[in-house]
């Protein structure tokens, strides 16, 4: 059951971080094509958002790993 | 440099004639034919080299008494300790109080300090004899650290931290970032570990960007965490325990992030690798040998991804402390905005 809730929680995660991720990657690319000469700023602020997204999935990740290991049965 | 590199040789030589257990890979683990994926990134309390292990001194606290042993094999030998289900145990049954022992990560974490500490000193000196500082600076080494450096403090802590603070935490910002890449990179090594996979080393680091966060809080931050202007009143109970909240889990985030980009890492190296295997036991070996040539070729890619993530983790712990500090040490001319998070956002645009 455990293996089960973590495989599931897995493809939910990366279902998640991908949807966002790639809404952030979608909007800067937008943006730079729109400003060329903001592209370093915009790069920062897509780096630090993106960062944010990925610490929530990874907090996901790390309970998934939790899960299929066992921990707390 | 030379002579710096050569007394630290000298060091590790005598630390390894010193301690008496340097034993050679033993028998009885030759026999254990699982993979164990998890523990190819935790902690241990051996050194890996290649071909053998080092077994690491113990020091141990139970019962308000110090034990030392050269390893955990001496100490079950001693008769004083015996090896539970949760490491060691004193023989008469009291749990080990203290556990103070030299571990593989930390072995680790002491060579990424020593580095850390050495390139810079150096490069310090270098600066105060003015090469770098009057003329150019000279050799590949000093010009990697000026890269570096600059990196550090023009595109992360002048950029992020308010302006006239922001030098004062450069030093910080600078030696975070390279020991946290110098302990990712070890991770890469043939037989290394990266200590950062280790949840108290990342939970230390991101308890002194706390530290310093709330050093450098000002009145204004303050006020926002407790008594948030501008809101009406009521609001108040709801954002105050939000806010003080926040307080915690940002750094708990900044911790959690590097250890689990960094585990992961591991794990999936060598959970790839070990596809080789399952697929052998299952469609027999001549599959899983032929299928190898695949997942080893995944595998160096993936190796070139963990290069990459090493030095982003530890450019994005960098950022992300410097954005904590400068959150906390801003001043606010106008209370119109609804939150910090908010200004910083109008800042980076």
């Amino acid at each position: 059951m455990g293996f089960l809730a973590a495989g599931l929680g897995a493809g939910i995660i990366a279902l998640g971080a991908g949807i966002g991720i790639g809404m952030i990657g979608k909007s800067a690319t937008e943006s730079i094509a729109r400003q060329p000469e903001a592209a370093g700023d915009i790069r920062g602020a897509m780096l630090l958002t993106a960062v944010f997204i990925e610490g929530v999935a990874l907090i996901g990740a790390i309970v998934c790993l939790l899960l299929a290991l066992g921990v707390g049965q | 440099m030379s002579q710096i590199l050569r007394r630290v040789a000298v060091a590790i030589i005598l630390l390894l004639v010193v301690n008496p257990t340097v034993i050679a890979a033993d028998a009885s683990d030759e026999q254990e034919s699982e993979i164990d994926v998890v523990g190819k990134a935790t902690n241990h309390d051996y050194f890996e080299i290649p071909f053998g292990k080092i077994y690491l001194p113990r020091i141990l606290l139970a019962d308000g008494q110090w034990y030392f042993y050269s390893s955990t094999n001496s100490a079950v030998e001693s008769g004083e300790f015996v090896l539970g289900e949760e490491g060691l145990v004193r023989a008469d049954g009291v749990p080990v109080r203290l556990d103070m022992s030299i571990t593989s990560h930390l072995i680790y974490l002491w060579f990424g300090l020593l580095l850390t500490f050495f390139i810079t000193i150096w490069a310090g000196k270098r600066y105060r004899h003015g090469v770098g500082s009057k003329t150019e600076p000279k050799g590949a080494w000093q010009n990697t650290f000026e890269v570096l450096f600059v990196f550090i403090r023009d595109d992360i802590a002048k950029e992020f931290i308010p302006h006239g603070k922001h030098e004062k935490y450069v030093p910080y910002l600078y030696s975070i970032f390279m020991l946290i890449a110098f302990l990712n990179l070890f991770g890469l090594l043939p037989w290394g570990a990266a200590a950062t996979a280790n949840l108290t080393v990342t939970a230390i680091l991101a308890g002194i960007t706390f530290a310093l966060t709330q050093l450098a809080g000002t009145k204004d931050y303050w006020a926002h965490v407790f008594m948030f202007p501008g809101v009406p009143g009521w609001s108040r109970f709801i954002l105050t325990p939000v806010e003080f909240l926040g307080l915690f889990t940002k750094p708990f985030a900044l911790a959690i992030r590097l250890f689990a980009n960094m585990l992961s890492g591991k794990i999936m190296i060598v959970s790839i690798l070990g596809l080789i295997f399952i697929f052998s036991d299952l469609f027999g070996a001549a599959i899983g040998v032929g299928s190898g040539v695949f997942w080893v070729l995944l595998t160096a890619a993936l190796y070139f991804l963990k290069a990459l993530v090493a030095l982003i983790q530890a450019y994005v712990f960098t950022l992300l402390s410097a954005v904590f500090i400068g959150m906390a040490a801003e001043e606010h001319h106008h209370h119109d905005e609804s939150s910090v998070a908010q200004t910083k956002e109008v800042e980076l645009q």
